[in-house]
């Protein structure tokens, strides 16, 4: 690099890391910016495949499994499920403050003028 | 308040004798020093006096009175700036009121030769500024930025990433102008980087391009700009709010600044976790001069990610990154020591950063509408996103955002702003990688 820099002109070196420099960065965001563009979501597919399997598409469940299912069998299902969520009880914050409420001060409802406390 | 008053007083007074006793019971030790005692001994009424006078001259030869230059003075107003604008105009605090109180650090006028400055081996400050110098602090600043940033809205849209490439022209312009001002090679890398609006970068690049240490083929050593180079850079960050939205108004009309992104979409937490790895495998194979930056910037961003190291993450994104800062601050404000920093190079150095900055954001603009040219309904981008590419995270994304709500009060531009952000960082790194692998 030193023997380079000795016999060229600085600016033309400089031009040359001006070009290489700015390819070489656009090129390093590039190909980072491709590979998640497209080569994630490939790698996240295989990935999926090699862990849980292929997806099973609707065509693929077979119909002969499911003979004994019946539409009585799901309407009775769904009529549990509907009177089981409907039974749902929102949950309530079970916290309880005790908010403190300001009263000003008056002799009309002090306890010191109450009716247990008799003048002697 | 009378105690303190009499107490100061008692000190004062204390000060003041104890020069004088130390003068009358060992005076030979005074002949040493620059005042000279040298005098013959005469009555003892008159050498009481006459040595009372020379501990007082004495104490005032070491004051910051006797020894303060203009420039010490000047040094020490522009620290006192910086702190007022960072309290004021709330300009990136967290950087100008350390620097500008290392500022007023630095230039406290001082007696050389006492281990004092920052500049004179084995004083405390010198050895703080060591993790300067050996650019040490800059990768642990790198960690927290990596622990802290979401690199999800990256993901989400990567073809952004270009536009964090687009504003490094910033960088390389700026070197090829500090050449023509006739800075030489490695000390004109070291400025360009102040394109790449990123602090640590640039004082990791320059603490190994323009340290003061290293030699050129000629045989000279190059300048310590670490200095003004880190000042440059930081002061411009500071100032983003300031020099961006004037060159956002000019370059992008009024109907683009209107353009809506569709939100970008959800990011699965895999997506998250592969992204620090493979990002740091390629970017590190591309340019491994810019390892230690890129390196801690993703391990960082892994600690976040990951999901199960949630302690380290949290150091490393509050307390650590807090500690380098306050260190860093100081140590780059104290280098401002007046008879190093105020030169025609500073000078020249601080008009090439404001230029460059202008570049920066320029390129990223234009790249921008560049990209809009091939990008079709929906999928168009907000040209203003562009200026974000210089990195100063987050100022920049945040000038962006208030830009768009500017003209339009229902555009939401920050998180789309975020990604040429970070995407910025990673390429002023990759840059300063390429530049140090040219010329280091």
């Amino acid at each position: 690099m030193a023997n380079i820099l000795l016999f060229t002109d600085q600016i033309s070196q400089g031009y040359i890391i001006l070009i290489t420099g700015l390819v070489i960065v656009f090129s390093a965001l590039l190909t980072l910016s491709l590979f998640f563009q497209h080569g994630l979501p490939v790698m996240l597919y295989l990935y999926k495949i090699i862990t849980k399997g292929r997806e099973k598409k609707i065509k693929d469940i077979k119909v002969e499994a499911d003979k004994e299912f019946t539409g009585e069998i799901a309407a009775a299902i769904s009529l549990a499920l509907h009177m089981y969520l409907n039974e749902q009880h929102d949950n309530e914050n079970a916290v309880l403050t005790i908010k403190q409420a300001r009263k000003l001060y008056s002799p009309w409802s002090s306890k010191i003028y109450g009716i247990q406390n008799r003048l002697k | 308040m009378k105690k303190l008053i009499i107490l100061f007083s008692v000190l004062s007074v204390l000060l003041f004798v104890r020069p004088l006793l130390f003068s009358t019971t060992n005076s030979p030790d005074f002949n040493n020093t620059s005042v000279a005692a040298n005098e013959t001994p005469q009555e003892d009424g008159e050498s009481f006096y006459s040595d009372a006078f020379k501990g007082i001259s004495q104490f005032y030869q070491y004051t910051g009175f006797a020894n303060a230059t203009w420039g010490n003075i000047i040094m020490i107003l522009i620290g006192i700036v910086f702190i007022y604008l960072g309290i004021k105009y709330d300009y990136e605090p967290l950087l100008l009121i350390p620097i500008g109180t290392g500022v007023i650090l630095g230039n406290i006028p001082f007696v050389p030769g006492n281990q004092t400055g920052i500049y004179e081996a084995g004083s405390v400050f010198n050895y703080l500024y060591f993790g300067v110098v050996k650019g040490i602090y800059p990768p642990l600043i790198f960690l927290g930025i990596g622990a802290m940033t979401d690199f999800s809205s990256l993901i989400a849209n990567p073809k952004l990433m270009l536009l964090g490439a687009a504003a490094q022209i910033g960088v390389f312009a700026t070197f090829l102008g500090a050449l023509y001002l006739g800075f030489n090679l490695p000390e004109a890398g070291a400025i360009g980087i102040i394109g790449g609006a990123d602090g640590p970068t640039a004082i990791f690049l320059s603490s190994k391009l323009a340290n003061g240490i290293n030699l050129l083929p000629d045989g000279t050593t190059v300048k310590n700009l670490i200095g003004p180079i880190a000042i440059a850079a930081y002061s411009y960050m500071a100032l983003v709010p300031v020099i961006q939205p004037p060159i956002m108004r000019l370059l992008v009309n009024k109907e683009d600044r209107k353009i809506k992104m569709k939100p970008p979409r959800a990011v699965s937490q895999k997506e998250k976790m592969i992204f620090p790895v493979v990002a740091l495998l390629l970017t590190t194979f591309i340019s491994p001069s810019a390892l230690p930056l890129l390196g801690m910037l993703f391990f960082g961003n892994l600690l976040k990610e990951s999901g199960r190291t949630e302690r380290l993450a949290d150091t490393a994104r509050t307390k650590l990154i807090d500690i380098v800062t306050i260190l860093l601050g100081v140590t780059v404000g104290a280098s401002t020591q007046a008879d190093i920093f105020i030169t025609k190079d500073s000078m020249l150095i601080f008009g090439l950063g404001a230029i460059s900055f202008v570049i920066a954001t320029m390129g990223g603009l234009f790249f921008a509408k560049f990209m809009n040219l091939f990008l079709k309904g929906d999928n168009k981008i907000n040209p203003l996103i562009g200026a974000a590419g210089v990195s100063a995270v987050p100022d920049s994304a945040r000038v962006v955002h208030a830009e768009a709500l500017k003209s339009d009060p229902s555009n939401y531009l920050l998180m789309h702003a975020m990604a040429p952000n970070v995407s910025g960082v990673i390429g002023s790194a990759i840059a300063a990688g390429i530049i140090l692998s040219f010329l280091g």
